[in-house]
């Protein structure tokens, strides 16, 4: 029997087809499902330490602050570790003329609800990719993409150690549409995480903002 | 075209270009199978189709991707189906450069390539231009296998009597002159 071409091409993407059916029949755990996340900063339970409180930043400041120099560790903790932030007078956190309240994605945390929570003491979570948070993030945020659960869930799993199941955690990747947090949302959800807030905006205007930031490659990753 | 200088594109060309694409394939296939949630993730992240409507064909292209990748590229390193394998990477390589600009063109989009699962070549991981070009470089040798297919190396010379239905007149033993 001869075969031509166009058939030998459908014969390998019914291969394709048989193969990767029966991939899933095995695996079978694949999904496309993102977490139920929540908005606002209603009921997030405080870390005292951490900063100053919530409801002390400005609307609106001229004043600017520096970003601090320290670079603590990656694993956000609710101790205060002697490397954080030192805590900045009232008026410093301004958004560097950023707006705080900018429009974000519906059900999405606007960069000021996000730094509220960070000054609680929420858990952060950075899911862009390693160079990106090597170069920089969020300070006290962990690196937990979703694809770290495939590549590395060791690693994966010591970051998750480190937050409580109840734990409010903020995950943020590059902002707009970028679905990096929400991926790794989805996946957190699926380990029992209830409390899952995602930063609409993204890291670069945590930046500019002049929200307190970190470098280096995973440091303190295990709790 | 003499047999000779057919031996010496068979060595210089086809066969490289077979086993260097066909690696490559396998490559990206076995990182993608590495990490399917995350392919489907990317996949989604491309925002071609509604993910809410059409999230089982995501799923299913995730599977699939890479299995076709791996059978292309098993079957260009054997030289076996050439023609049929190049066309298929043709076709895969054609319809990523496509679903790539159509990121590129949206800014509201931010999505990752995972063209080789986590790991990156020369480009990074976001997607951009870069990709693009990537992708417009294979098409040349996949082009050139699906016009010249595997070369004198290739297991479909050997299997030629039984499957010559589509292979150019040459790679008959003709004495050596192309027809």
């Amino acid at each position: 029997m001869r075969m031509k071409t166009p058939q030998r091409l459908l014969a390998i993407v019914g291969g394709a087809f048989l193969l990767g059916t029966g991939h899933s029949l095995v695996s079978g755990n694949v999904t496309l499902k993102e977490a139920a996340t929540k908005s606002g900063v209603e009921g997030v339970k405080g870390d005292p330490n951490r900063g100053i409180p919530a409801d002390n930043i400005p609307e609106d400041s001229p004043e600017e602050v520096d970003t601090p120099d320290e670079q603590p560790s990656a694993v956000i903790e609710d101790d205060q570790p002697e490397s954080s932030p030192p805590t900045q007078p009232t008026a410093a956190f301004t958004g560097n003329g950023v707006d705080l309240d900018a429009p974000v994605p519906e059900g999405t945390l606007t960069l000021r609800e996000s730094h509220i929570l960070w000054e609680e003491g929420a858990y952060f979570i950075d899911a862009r990719h390693d160079y990106e948070y090597e170069a920089g993030h969020i300070q006290y945020s962990a690196w937990l993409p979703a694809q770290l659960f495939d590549t590395d869930s060791e690693a994966a799993f010591a970051v998750m150690d480190s937050i409580p199941k109840d734990g409010t955690i903020v995950l943020y990747c590059v902002g707009g549409e970028c679905d990096a947090s929400k991926n790794t949302a989805a996946m957190l959800e699926q380990f029992g995480y209830t409390d899952l807030r995602i930063m609409g905006a993204g890291y670069e205007d945590w930046v500019n903002a002049g929200f307190p930031t970190a470098t280096g490659a995973d440091e303190g990753v295990s709790p | 075209m003499s047999k000779g200088k057919l031996w010496v594109e068979s060595i210089l060309l086809q066969t490289p270009l077979r086993v260097g694409l066909g690696g490559l394939f396998i490559f990206a296939a076995y990182n993608k199978l590495n990490g399917i949630q995350s392919f489907a993730y990317a996949i989604k992240g491309f925002q071609v189709v509604d993910a809410d409507r059409y999230g089982h064909l995501i799923i299913m292209a995730a599977h699939m991707m890479p299995w076709a990748e791996m059978i292309a590229g098993v079957l260009l390193i054997l030289g076996l189906w050439t023609r049929a394998a190049a066309a298929a990477v043709w076709l895969m390589l054609a319809g990523f450069i496509a679903a790539l600009i159509h990121v590129i063109m949206d800014d509201l989009i931010s999505a990752d390539c995972s063209c080789f699962g986590d790991m990156n070549l020369i480009c990074d991981a976001t997607v951009g231009w870069c990709q693009v070009v990537r992708n417009l470089v294979l098409l040349i040798p996949a082009s050139y296998l699906v016009w010249r297919q595997g070369g004198f190396l290739a297991l479909d010379r050997v299997y030629r009597d039984k499957s010559m239905d589509d292979a150019p007149e040459w790679t008959v033993d003709n004495g050596g002159e192309q027809g």
